[in-house]
């Protein structure tokens, strides 16, 4: 292993460094070492096209943990919406053969994303402000209280009760569509 | 892990690391939980695949509105993605706004502006304060009719202070006799000031009607410098 002048593992060697670890970690997310190993691969093609800054610095562990960790995620809930379609169409679809989480968000039907905005607009005026700013928008709690006038906390608050709304109506709508 | 629930993390915890509200210790000490509990495991998972859906909302659809103070009280303006689709000094409360913008966009969720609308505020305060002759703001009107839009369009070519009469806007749009149908489209206009429907008047010299009531028509005119129009030594009872 070769060591740059500021002490860091350069990125091509990230794999042979924390390969191994990072591979174990999701595998035991996943319970599926191909997958795992799948998750790890596109962590190293992400890794050269999004190098985290510098200031990162011996954090290049964490950050690879933060984003294969997310990735493992997406897998699952793919793999959970892929589960509801072939109970609905009763095993037409090949069960080993689980779509790839970009092509499963990419392709939310029209009624699903029609579902998705009929979420967030039943959400209470204040929850349904807050979410947005926060979770469309990235707006920071300052910014958000400032909108609503009201205090950061309580941005927050409304933030994370209207989050949990949307998990629970959107489990409903996914299943609504699965139904088609 | 009791009755299938993690005790070491809640639902809230979860969340705020999939929104990441946490400091850095606490993002990585729940990434090396998640890989043992299948609990917070499965409702990361879940607020993950929302953060997928936000897309959708993030390019489709959405009305963005704010109010602001002005001299005709509060003022509050909505807007489409292409453009200004309300203004109305006449609604009481923030919430009768919005349940009239999700009643006439039963489709589209309703939400409050961050600073897309600046300029609007900007610009309509900057009309008040006698400091701004035009407005340089897009406007959606794609709800209306064909003939609503194309009396507007004429409408909004009149400048500032310039007036037209009903049967001349009637004229202009190539239906000479239906001045009463151009009344109508007129007093059905979303933007008022931005649309400048308050510049057409009575072929008899009288003002007319205005939806948004009559003696604000009058302080417009005023703000544009036809006095003359209103009726003899009356003084606009604004501002």
């Amino acid at each position: 292993m070769t060591i740059t002048t500021d002490g860091r593992v350069p990125v091509e060697d990230w794999s042979a460094e924390y390969g191994a670890e990072l591979e174990r970690h999701v595998t035991r997310m996943l319970g599926n070492v191909e997958e795992a190993r799948d998750v790890v691969q596109e962590l190293w093609i992400t890794a050269l096209r999004t190098e985290p800054d510098s200031g990162e610095g011996s954090n290049i562990r964490a950050w690879l943990y933060r984003v294969a960790t997310r990735r493992a995620l997406d897998v699952l809930s793919a793999r959970k919406r892929h589960a509801g379609l072939l109970d609905a169409r009763s095993g037409e679809l090949e069960p080993d053969r689980p779509p790839a989480p970009d092509s499963v968000f990419g392709a939310l039907s029209s009624e699903a994303v029609e579902g998705i905005r009929g979420a967030v607009r039943s959400l209470p005026c204040k929850q349904r402000d807050a979410v947005w700013l926060r979770w469309i928008e990235a707006k920071d709690y300052e910014t958000i209280a400032e909108r609503l006038g009201c205090s950061p906390e309580s941005a927050r608050a409304n933030v994370y009760q209207g989050m949990k709304k949307l998990r629970i109506q959107l489990a409903h709508v996914w299943r609504e569509e699965v139904a088609v | 892990m009791k009755n299938g629930r993690c005790e070491e993390y809640d639902d809230e915890d979860v969340l705020a690391w999939v929104l990441g509200d946490v400091d850095e210790a606490e993002e990585q000490g729940l990434t090396a939980h998640l890989a043992s509990c299948s609990s917070c495991l499965e409702r990361a998972a879940e607020y993950r695949a929302l953060e997928h859906s936000a897309d959708a909302c993030r390019t489709g659809p959405v009305i963005r509105w704010r109010g602001f103070k002005t001299p005709f009280g509060t003022v509050r303006i909505a807007a489409s993605r292409d453009g200004l689709i309300d203004l109305s000094w006449q609604m009481p409360s923030d919430d009768e706004f919005i349940a009239r913008l999700e009643r006439r966009h039963s489709e589209t969720p309703v939400v409050c502006d961050c600073d897309e609308l600046e300029p609007a505020e900007e610009q309509l305060c900057e009309y008040f304060d006698r400091e701004r002759r035009s407005f340089d703001l897009p406007i959606d009107l794609s709800a209306l009719t064909p003939f609503q839009q194309e009396v507007l369009d004429a409408t909004a070519r009149l400048g500032f202070g310039e007036v037209a009469t009903y049967a001349e806007i009637a004229e202009r749009v190539g239906r000479p006799a239906a001045s009463r149908a151009v009344g109508n489209a007129l007093g059905q206009n979303p933007v008022a000031i931005i649309v400048p429907c308050h510049r057409v008047v009575r072929t008899d010299g009288t003002l007319g009607g205005y939806t948004g009531g009559l003696r604000y028509k009058k302080v417009l005119l005023d703000i544009e410098g036809r006095r003359d129009l209103l009726p003899t030594a009356e003084q606009p009872p604004l501002f």
